[in-house]
């Protein structure tokens, strides 16, 4: 049989970052892809030995302008639990809040890539409008649009007054009309459902040969959520958002599902403020080794380190949510259409520069 | 803070595994370590960690190698770590046998040759500078 070898990647117009498919096809149909990465990748856990624990956190967060917030957080989590340092509840509730405005932000994105994606552009726009508004309490609370520097050892840099807070939760909830609008058109529309249903199946057992996590995984109806039994969760009414059809449409749904579950947490988190202070007192060095689960946008995160007593960790490694999803896309890919390709892609939100951190 | 891992030998790697595999476990990660050397000549080695998910809970399985040493590919068992181990094997310089798909060190195309196979020197915390003393350049 003749087959061709298309390259898919690295510059693609649905891939925002740098990854690249070789392609083996038989006519319009894969038959084999080759991922390939590497084009970014920066080597930033090597920099852990040569940095003050506490100033890495400021390198952890620049892992990725999306989950920024999230990798700061995960490594502060990983080193306190290496200190055995008790976070105060009020620092506990304002990484929540922001860890769940992150959520809703990198959806939005994808939403926003996958309408791009499959050619609806005005969909595209007004979803990143939207998008726009979270970015701005960013600003506002933070400073920074894409790196916040608000999480350190032991707590948070800066407060959040309750009256912004209460402020930030009555914006989002007038957010939810507009919200609604854009995604009854992802989850309704004739065209999107035509892209995106009954594409790249994931069955449960699939799903979970392959190790997938994130909304990937609850896609195919495995209700895996790192957030369930996490302490800064604890007591707030929220459950997992999974589908059992495992295929794009349902990865599709979990997120949208998942932006407004997460403005609920917030609204929730935002009534009951603690008045305990923002971060506990960091005496010592990190001695000893630590796993931290954080549960990303695009899934669960792993974060490790290890210290020796002394102020520069001896390692810290983190698996990304895109590293644990990619080969998932190896098997995915198998049996479809060329032009269906840049869909399945997308539909696992793949984060490269997560992965090439 | 320590974690709790099953230390193996090499070559009970695949069995215990097969084990996890066996129950449903989710390969979570592998990941290594370069080792301190006690002393300056020394050969350093290398500390693999895998981790599985069970219902939430971590386990590990911890062995450790030397450099040129052989190590059983478990992509076999879980397909996803092939990409584990062509990372190990590009930052590490720890060779897998079997991998299901091999990128034979072209993965991330590092400059610089296992860039972590080399145990980070031990930096002591540097003194506190006192207020108002002027700090050398």
């Amino acid at each position: 049989m003749k087959t061709t070898i298309i390259p898919l990647g690295p510059q693609h117009p649905v891939l925002p970052e740098p990854l690249s498919f070789d392609l083996v096809m038989d006519n319009e149909r894969v038959l084999e892809a080759i991922p390939s990465i590497g084009f970014i990748h920066r080597g930033l856990e090597l920099l852990a030995p040569k940095r003050d624990f506490e100033e890495f956190v400021m390198i952890a967060e620049r892992i990725c302008g999306i989950c920024s917030f999230m990798h700061g957080m995960g490594f502060c989590s990983a080193v306190e639990d290496t200190l055995a340092l008790p976070l105060p509840k009020r620092a506990a509730q304002l990484r929540v809040i922001l860890a769940e405005l992150s959520r809703v932000h990198s959806h939005l994105l994808w939403l926003g890539l996958a309408a791009d994606a499959f050619g609806f552009e005005n969909l595209f726009m007004q979803t990143w409008r939207l998008r726009e508004d979270v970015l701005d309490i960013f600003e506002e609370t933070t400073g920074g649009r894409v790196i916040f520097n608000i999480v350190k050892v032991g707590g948070m840099r800066k407060d959040i007054d309750d009256a912004t807070l209460a402020r930030i939760a009555a914006k989002l909830e007038s957010m939810r009309p507009q919200l609604k609008q854009i995604t009854d058109i992802f989850l309704n529309d004739y065209t999107v459902k035509n892209r995106l249903a009954g594409l790249a199946v994931l069955t449960t057992a699939q799903a979970k040969e392959l190790c997938v996590v994130g909304p990937m995984l609850r896609a195919s109806g495995v209700a895996s959520d790192q957030r369930v039994g996490s302490p800064l969760y604890a007591g707030l009414d929220w459950q997992v958002a999974t589908e059992p059809d495992g295929d794009c449409y349902a990865r599709c749904r979990v997120r949208v599902r998942e932006i407004f579950q997460s403005i609920n947490i917030i609204s929730q988190v935002a009534r009951g403020m603690a008045a305990d202070g923002i971060a506990a007192k960091v005496t010592g060095a990190p001695n000893g080794e630590s796993f931290f689960r954080a549960e990303q946008p695009r899934g669960e995160a792993v974060y490790y380190v290890r210290g020796n007593g002394t102020r520069f960790l001896e390692r810290f490694r983190v698996r990304t949510p895109t590293f644990a999803n990619v080969p998932a896309v190896v098997k995915l890919l198998k049996g479809v259409e060329l032009a269906d390709v840049p869909t399945i892609i997308l539909t696992i939100d793949p984060c490269i520069s997560c992965m090439e951190r | 803070m320590s974690i709790d891992f099953t230390q193996l030998a090499a070559q009970e790697l695949l069995a215990r595994v097969q084990e996890h595999s066996a129950t449903g476990s989710r390969l979570v990660q592998i990941s290594a370590v370069a080792l301190p050397v006690a002393a300056a000549g020394d050969t350093p080695s290398i500390e693999l960690t895998y981790s599985f998910d069970k219902d939430g809970a971590l386990r590990h399985l911890r062995l450790t190698a030397a450099p040129g040493d052989k190590i059983a590919s478990i992509s076999g068992v879980y397909f996803p770590a092939f990409l584990y181990e062509n990372e190990l094997h590009e930052q590490f310089g720890v060779h897998f046998e079997g991998m299901v798909l091999d990128f034979k060190g072209s993965l991330y195309k590092t400059a610089v040759r296992v860039p972590f196979a080399v145990a980070a020197p031990v930096r002591k915390t540097p003194p506190a500078v006192n207020p108002g003393e002027p700090q050398a350049k």
